[in-house]
Formats: C-alpha cells, sequence, structure tokens
C-alpha cells in the first residue's frame, strides 16, 4: 500500500562505456537478477526501468538508458544523453584499452549535458568484469582514488554482472549524489572559487560511500 | 507498404471495409506475409480500417496484461527469494515477462533470453506476430523452417512456374523479376533470385557459372591476402569488435557453430578493411545472416534446416556460400554506405523521413511522441541500421527483403 506522503523520485541514467564492456548485463543483472554471455551487441539504445524503495518515506525510479558503446554511434550520444541525472562509465578490467576510453567517454558526458544547476552530473566509474581474475589495474585502489578525483567521479566499484559484484552498491552510491545534488544550490556566478571546495567535499563523500 | 496496419494511403482504389473486431483485423493482415500475394491483395490489406475503439480496447488488453505480468513478476521474485533454490527455465520466465515491460515489443523475441520463454511471454508475443508465426521463438531457424510447406498450392505452383520462366533466360528481365518478386520470392528460387536482383549474376544465363567462379575465387583472393593482417596493430581493432560481436549474434544456431562464426568474421573483417569509409559498424553483421540462410537452404533439405550442421555439408560448398554471402552483402551495403560512414547520414535522413511520414499519415501518433518528448532516433535508430533484422522474426525479414532487392 502506498503511503499518504510517500515522495516519488524519477532519475534518468545513462550507462556508457567502450563496446563489449559489459553494460547491458549490468542492467540485466542490477533489473532481471540474471546473466548471459549472449546479449547481443545495443545499437541505438535499449532501456530498462529498475524501481527502489529507498526509504520509508521515498520510492526511486531508475529509468536506465543502455547506450550502445561503438564510436560510430558517437554522433548519436546527445540526442540520448539529454535530461539524465546521472551516469555509470563501465570499462572492462581485462582490456586496458576501455579503461583509456573512460576519460574519452567522460569528456564526451560533459560536453554535452550539465545539470540544471550547471554542473555535471554525477558519475560513478564500474570497473566490471572483475570475476576474470585478470587484474590490471585493481591493485591500487588509492590510485583509482585519485583518477576518480581527478576527472570528476563521485565514486567507483569493481563489479561484475558474472557473479553480481558491487551493483546495488554502485547504484545507491549513484543515487546518493543525485539526491544530494538536487538539494544543492544553483551555482553561484563565480564558479572559479566555488567548485575548489565542492570537489573536495564530493571526494569526501565518495569515499565513504564505496567504504561502507 | 511497410507501414502495415491503419494505414490507408488515401489514393488506393479499394473500397475501404469497417472491421469490428481485432481478431478480424489481424487475420485479414496477417496474409502480408504469407508467399505469393498479389499487389492488389497488399493494397487491399493496406487499406483495411480498424476503428478506434477496436484499437483502444485492445491497448486496453495489452495494459491489463501487462499489469498482470507485473504482479506475476512480483510474487515469482518473492517466491524466489524464498526458495532461494531456482530452477533455471523459471528464472528465465520471470526475466522474460519483466522484459516486456521495459523494452520494446520487438526486443524480446530474439534475444537470448528468451529461449525458454514462458507461456505467457510467447502467447502475448503471438499477438503481435503474423498468426502464421508460431514456433518457438529466440531460433530464427526454427521460424523460416516453418513456413516451409512441401506441398504447393496451385497458385504457388504457377508463380514458381513464372519465375522459372523468367530465370531461365537466355537473358533475364531484371525489371520483369523485380517486380515479380515485389510480392514475394518461392523458396526454392530465392537465392538465385537473389543473386540476380542484387547485381551479383549477370542476366545472361550463359555468363553466370564462369561469373561465380571467378567472384568465389576473387573473395578467397582477399581473404588469403588480408585476413592474417587481423592482428596487425592497423586492423587488430576492427577485427577485435567483430570478434566481440559475432559470438553473442543471433539466431542462436547459427551462434553455436564455430564454422558459421569463422565465416562470419572472415566475411566481415573482408568487407571493413575494404571499405574504411565506415568500417565494420555494430548491425552490418546482422545484414550477413539473411542471405547466409538463404543461400544455404540451397544446399540442405528443407526437413533438416531447423538442426542444421554446417559440418555435414562439403567444404567447398560451404566455401561457395561464403564467397556468395559476401558480394550479395556488399552489393546490399554499396546502396546504404552512408548509413554506417560517419555520423550515419543515411540513418539520419531515414529516421527523418519516418518522421515525416508518421506526422503525415498519423498525426495522433506523431503529436503523442513530441508531447512526452519521445525522438524518432531513440526508438528508431535500430529499426534502420538493422534494416528491421532485430524487429521481426528472421523468416519475415527474408520475405521483406524479397521486396526490398
Amino acid at each position: 500500500m502506498q503511503k499518504h506522503n510517500q515522495k516519488e523520485h524519477l532519475y534518468k541514467l545513462l550507462v556508457i562505456g567502450d563496446l563489449g564492456v559489459g553494460k547491458t548485463s549490468i542492467i540485466k543483472r542490477y533489473v532481471h537478477q540474471n546473466f548471459s554471455p549472449h546479449y547481443r551487441a545495443t545499437i541505438g539504445v535499449d532501456f530498462a526501468l529498475k524501481v527502489l524503495s529507498w526509504d520509508a518515506e521515498t520510492v526511486v525510479r531508475l529509468q536506465l538508458w543502455d547506450i550502445a558503446g561503438q564510436e560510430r554511434f558517437g554522433n548519436m550520444t546527445r540526442v540520448y544523453y539529454r535530461e539524465a541525472m546521472g551516469a555509470f562509465i563501465v570499462f572492462d578490467v581485462t582490456r586496458p584499452a576501455t579503461f583509456e576510453a573512460v576519460t574519452k567517454w567522460k569528456e564526451d558526458l560533459d560536453s554535452k549535458l550539465v545539470l540544471p544547476n550547471g554542473k555535471p552530473v554525477p558519475t560513478v566509474l564500474l570497473a566490471n568484469k572483475c570475476d576474470q581474475g585478470i587484474d590490471v589495474l585493481m591493485n591500487n585502489g588509492i590510485k583509482m582514488d585519485q583518477f576518480c578525483k581527478e576527472n570528476g567521479f563521485v565514486g567507483w566499484f569493481e563489479t561484475s554482472a558474472k557473479e553480481d559484484i558491487n551493483i546495488n552498491e554502485a547504484s545507491r552510491c549513484l543515487v546518493k549524489h543525485i539526491i544530494a545534488s538536487e538539494s544543492d544550490p544553483v551555482q553561484s556566478i563565480e564558479p572559479d572559487i566555488i567548485k575548489p571546495h565542492l570537489n573536495s567535499s564530493k571526494a569526501v563523500s565518495c569515499s565513504a560511500c564505496f567504504k561502507s | 507498404s511497410l507501414i502495415k496496419p491503419g494505414s490507408k494511403p488515401p489514393t488506393t482504389p479499394v473500397k475501404l471495409k469497417k472491421v469490428s473486431t481485432f481478431q478480424e483485423f489481424e487475420s485479414n493482415t496477417s496474409d502480408a506475409w504469407d508467399l505469393g500475394d498479389d499487389d492488389d491483395e497488399l493494397l487491399a490489406i493496406a487499406a483495411e480500417n480498424l476503428n478506434t475503439e477496436v484499437v483502444m480496447e485492445t491497448a486496453h488488453k495489452v495494459i491489463q496484461n501487462h499489469s498482470k505480468l507485473q504482479e506475476q513478476h512480483k510474487f515469482q521474485e518473492e517466491h524466489l527469494q524464498e526458495e532461494n533454490q531456482v530452477e533455471s527455465a523459471e528464472l528465465t520466465s520471470v526475466v522474460c515477462g519483466d522484459n516486456r515491460l521495459v523494452k520494446s515489443v520487438s526486443e524480446g523475441h530474439t534475444s537470448s533470453s528468451s529461449d525458454n520463454a514462458s507461456e505467457n511471454s510467447s502467447m502475448q508475443r503471438s499477438q503481435s506476430l503474423p498468426q502464421t508465426f508460431t514456433p518457438p521463438l529466440a531460433s530464427g531457424m526454427a521460424d523460416y523452417n516453418t513456413s516451409v510447406t512441401p506441398a504447393l498450392t496451385e497458385r504457388e505452383a504457377s508463380r514458381l512456374d513464372k519465375f522459372k520462366q523468367l530465370l531461365a533466360g537466355p537473358n533475364t528481365d531484371l525489371e520483369e523479376l523485380r517486380k515479380l518478386s515485389w510480392s514475394g520470392i518461392p523458396k526454392r528460387v530465392r537465392p538465385i533470385a537473389w543473386k540476380l536482383l542484387s547485381g551479383y549474376l549477370p542476366a545472361n544465363v550463359d555468363r553466370r557459372e564462369s561469373t561465380l567462379q571467378r567472384k568465389r575465387k576473387e573473395y578467397f583472393a582477399f581473404v588469403e591476402q588480408y585476413y592474417d593482417s587481423r592482428n596487425d596493430e592497423n586492423h587488430q581493432d576492427t577485427y577485435r569488435q567483430i570478434h566481440i560481436d559475432i559470438p553473442r549474434m543471433s539466431p542462436e544456431v547459427l551462434r553455436l557453430q564455430p564454422k558459421v562464426t569463422e565465416i562470419f568474421e572472415r566475411i566481415l573483417f573482408i568487407w571493413a578493411i575494404r571499405h574504411p569509409a565506415s568500417g565494420y559498424v555494430q548491425g552490418i553483421n546482422d545484414l550477413v545472416t539473411p542471405f547466409f540462410v538463404v543461400f544455404i537452404c540451397e544446399y540442405i533439405e528443407e526437413e533438416e534446416v531447423e538442426n542444421f550442421d554446417v559440418s555435414n555439408l562439403p567444404e567447398e560448398v560451404l566455401q561457395n556460400i561464403e564467397a556468395d554471402s559476401y558480394w550479395c552483402m556488399s552489393k546490399l551495403l554499396d546502396g546504404i554506405q552512408d548509413n554506417y560512414t560517419f555520423a550515419q547520414p543515411g540513418i539520419q535522413k531515414k529516421v527523418k523521413m519516418l518522421e515525416e511520414l508518421v506526422s503525415r499519415i498519423d498525426e495522433q501518433v506523431h503529436r503523442h511522441l513530441d508531447q512526452h518528448e519521445v525522438k524518432y532516433l531513440q526508438f528508431a535508430f535500430r529499426w534502420m541500421n538493422n534494416l528491421l533484422m532485430r524487429e521481426v522474426p528472421l523468416r519475415c525479414t527474408i520475405r521483406l527483403w524479397d521486396t526490398y532487392q
């Protein structure tokens, strides 16, 4: 039964990253609780919906936009990014090139999309396929924290769609930041002064987020 | 002519009949997929008018069904949590049911997760598909096969004769063949008709065999020349993308045969490096499938197609199929290359055309989409990029391509 004073949020979330890193698999795991190695290449965009009981008063509906990873489709991303509230950028820990592409995706995202208050959308980095045991980058968590800080990610997670590792956690982290960013005041006219402060406070909440 | 129900070209000289039930409407329209329809009949189908109340009633039923499924999904989920031990088939059915809630109708029936589709979802699907389409979803080969009827009707036989006469030459009149093919090509002559219409084979009968020999040789010379370079630095990106996509292509019966996936990888790699302006773009892999399947049916007894195994075919036959598929796919892509070049202008244009078309023939739908800020690119991109391969069963794609050629 719906409570009388229940709040409902609808957030559009983007899932982006290079081809074959597991974007579709992550979404299928998150929304349908299953896994297949045979999801076909996403063409254009696919959609999924996940409903979260956030707390006693809040229901969060996540509209997940599963965006094709191939470079040729890059021209279409502007149409797909519109009015998103948050994003996951995914790479495949077994393929270093997909990690190198992460900054490219982040730049593409930030150049085409900002929140109504002028800030970039909260973005969480997902190091997927961590079940494969080929840990090319992950040995150094501090380095990753640093990378996130420098590139404006609000957090990062090692995930596995196959083994169902950390996907719920990553999503909660992102939603938490979205809710926080919604209550943020509109950005001041002098962003240069305010930004460093905001960034550092974000970084703190980020590490708290993935330690919990 | 692709816009089926409800759309009536104002110029059609066919009397409009009011249809009172959805079933009636459906039974009238499903013929569009069958082989051997006359153009007049197709026009009559296009002119069928379904009244708004029926549409609304049906839409209402779909929504009700939806909610029921959702409830059921919830229940099953709870059930799962309680039991903790689940049979995989059960799990898959849950997934399928939900799949349909969040994704387009079209996505469900070819996705690999629907292999063990539940009664519910397959029942629901069959409503949106042609009536003749009943077999296990997911496996495109299977549904392709069921369209085969061993005994031809008189009308089918006479159509087949018409095709045979045209094909016999000495010079096939391609315009006449194209006209005849518009309403479907009989299965037995489809391989040769496609090869002729695509421009792969010459109209002159005497030159056909030598052309085939020459082109097949030429293709394998490309393979010889280029395929070893797939791991070179400047080509490995292309190859890797193909190599990621092919093991996850559909239908399953193709994907599961290593010999077939090797063939697809070779065809796509050779095409990609010979067409650097576009290179390999996801979705092009789907365009090999209809050719491959149609050409393979030339060599496989009809009963066997459902579980066909290419390893039963002689190596030489398989090579011929590979080369022919490559060339016909190349011919097809020659005509739509701007679908796959930078910024994909061909697709942008086609999606715009669709938008224009919908705004003219069904303004209500167009306004509805607009009001909800749904962009045509968000849902129609894949239709154009994959030439509907993901949206309709393989059997229907093959039938559609009779008309495209």
